[in-house]
């Protein structure tokens, strides 16, 4: 049940902004024509917006969904938008785990369909049936489908919709057995939407349950014409590097909430999630500074980076063939370069047990300068260390701030204790977006 | 008119974004663009009002708070968001609310920059008050 909320929140809330866009477009219709404007720019307005809101809603909400399974659905860029959503659900039969994918309209949105390591290619997808992922993500198959592995591109046939779906294998633990249905070889057919349809390069995937295997699928719209049972539409495989970007993408953001499960791709990801990890820890680590041997250790390692960050906001700032610019850039290398060796003997000085003698020893041997320039330089240091930590979590933590939007009821303070009663809001926090018709909090300040 | 505080969306940031593709590209004027964007208010504004129904609870320490313009901003940290079906925690969430009880709001805010606009240069008294007191 929850996570039937939770798809069936993500749902509501895609309704309701999409009923928005559609008002607003309606009522500016009139206005666009009265100025004279082409209803073909009025269009484009909406596809514009459509694509924006979906490439970062829908995106948090395949992220919040694909945690635990890989959920990638790569729609074309170009891909037409039509007016109703699109639901889309696989079912493999007669298994326990079931997946589905919620068909997003707009460009790229990505889902991958893991499928558990017993599954062969060939699956029936009949209509009607409910899948669940891993994750416990439900989806409802309304439109039969049967995912083969083709060899190259078949054309689509003449659907409404164009569909290219990814499946990958994940080395997913929760999966047991889906039997293996005798399934022949799946085909996949792309219909191409009559606007605008982008076939992706197909390429052949082996069947072995080695390496992932992405199959993309660009679901597209189910617009409710085409609710009739298709005998075996088909869904052609395709491992487009677009797909796997976009998927390594999401994956990363994934992994860094929960440790994914990897193999190929994941592997890389691995790699860049632990390379993350480190330098966050290493962050955490410069904040107190102490004479552990390991903080010295990330302390140099910081400052390491702190000096390639410096040499590359040197080479970044310097625009070229300007003599004194030359000059400038060669000075702050200069001293980076003293700010490195300084640093370098300054920790090993530190590593020897803090011994006066020692620092004096290596202040002493470097002019009267250098030394000002060495209590400057460690100074400086925490603090350019501290904007490096700043630096580093950025990109980290989510580009959204987390901001509420609304309207207040009350607002009630007694001593420190407020209470806050709200209504009407949007929210973005966490990377997604809520809305909330009333509100009630407690803050003590 | 509706508020504007609903501009700053993910839906109101991706509608001006669009927009301002659209007049880079000289499709739409300035002009037209103000439009939507004033459409998109009430449209939104509506919507809230009448398409959404839940509640949200949420708890956490108040770090800053201000009150300007009858517009509270606060800044929560660590804070829980608990809807019925889901926990979310944050470090830290900004609050921007502005009056919910409508018309008498607007006719405040009017009245207030009446009388400021009135003491810059205007008399707005007759004749100046003996002994000590405020000239403005």
């Amino acid at each position: 049940m929850f996570y039937l909320n939770i798809s069936a929140g993500m749902h509501s809330k895609a309704k309701l902004y999409l009923s928005i866009i559609d008002d607003v477009i309606d009522s500016v219709r009139e206005l666009f024509l009265d100025e004279g404007v082409e209803d073909r720019v009025l269009d484009d307005l909406r596809h514009l917006w459509e694509s924006k809101v979906m490439q970062s809603k829908a995106m948090e909400g395949l992220r919040k969904n694909t945690n635990p399974s890989n959920f990638v659905l790569q729609l074309p860029a170009s891909y037409t938008q039509t007016d109703q959503e699109l639901t889309a659900s696989v079912v493999i039969p007669g298994n326990q785990n079931i997946r589905s994918f919620p068909v997003k309209n707009n460009s790229e949105t990505l889902a991958t369909f893991s499928l558990p390591a017993g599954l062969a290619y060939p699956v029936q997808i009949p209509a009607g049936v409910t899948l669940q992922t891993a994750s416990g993500q439900l989806y409802k198959v309304n439109v039969p489908v049967v995912v083969t592995q083709a060899p190259v591109g078949q054309q689509p046939a003449t659907q409404a919709m164009q569909k290219v779906t990814e499946w990958r294998e994940a080395s997913a633990p929760q999966p047991p057995a889906i039997p293996p249905n005798p399934i022949p070889p799946h085909e996949v057919e792309t219909s191409s939407v009559p606007a605008q349809s982008v076939t992706q390069p197909k390429t052949i995937l082996p069947s072995s349950q080695e390496g992932s295997l992405p199959l993309q699928s660009t679901e597209p719209d189910f617009p409710q014409e085409e609710n009739e049972p298709n005998p075996q539409p088909n869904l052609s495989t395709t491992a487009s590097p677009c797909t796997q970007l976009l998927d390594f993408q999401i994956r990363r953001e994934e992994a860094l909430a929960q440790m994914a499960q990897s193999r190929d791709i994941d592997d890389i990801l691995k790699e860049v999630i632990e390379e993350e990890r480190e330098k966050a820890e290493r962050a955490k680590k410069l904040a107190p500074v102490e004479s552990d041997s390991q903080s010295e250790a990330t302390l140099g390692l910081d400052l390491d980076y702190s000096y390639s960050q410096f040499s590359d906001i040197v080479q970044l700032d310097g625009p070229a063939g300007n003599s004194d610019l030359e000059e400038e850039e060669e000075v702050p290398l200069e001293e980076n370069d003293f700010l490195g060796i300084i640093n370098a003997e300054a920790m090993k000085a530190l590593q020897e047990g803090n011994e006066s003698s020692d620092g004096n020893s290596i202040s002493s041997s470097s002019d009267g300068e250098g030394a000002d320039e060495l209590a400057n330089i460690e100074e400086e240091d925490p603090l350019n260390s501290g904007d490096d930590v700043i630096e580093q979590d950025i990109p980290d933590l989510f580009d959204t701030d987390n901001v509420i939007v609304c309207q207040y009821d009350k607002i009630h303070r007694s001593k420190n204790r407020w209470k806050f009663h709200l209504k009407d809001g949007v929210m973005c926090y966490g990377g997604r977006d809520y809305v909330f018709s009333k509100a009630v909090g407690e803050a003590e300040w | 008119m509706a508020y504007q505080l609903y501009r700053n969306t993910t839906l109101g940031n991706s509608l001006q974004e669009s927009l301002d593709e659209l007049i880079q590209t000289q499709q739409i004027t300035p002009q037209l663009a103000l439009q939507v964007l004033l459409q998109f208010d009430k449209a939104i504004n509506t919507a809230l009002a009448n398409r959404v129904r839940n509640r949200v609870n949420f708890r956490g320490s108040l770090n800053t708070y201000r009150f300007c313009d009858n517009v509270w901003t606060f800044v929560l940290n660590d804070v829980e968001f608990r809807e019925v079906t889901e926990l979310v925690k944050v470090d830290k969430v900004k609050i921007v609310a502005c009056d919910g009880k409508s018309e008498s709001t607007h006719n405040k805010t009017d009245k207030w920059q009446i009388w400021a606009a009135g003491s810059l240069g205007v008399p707005l008294w007759d004749k100046v008050p003996d002994g000590p007191g405020l000239y403005i």
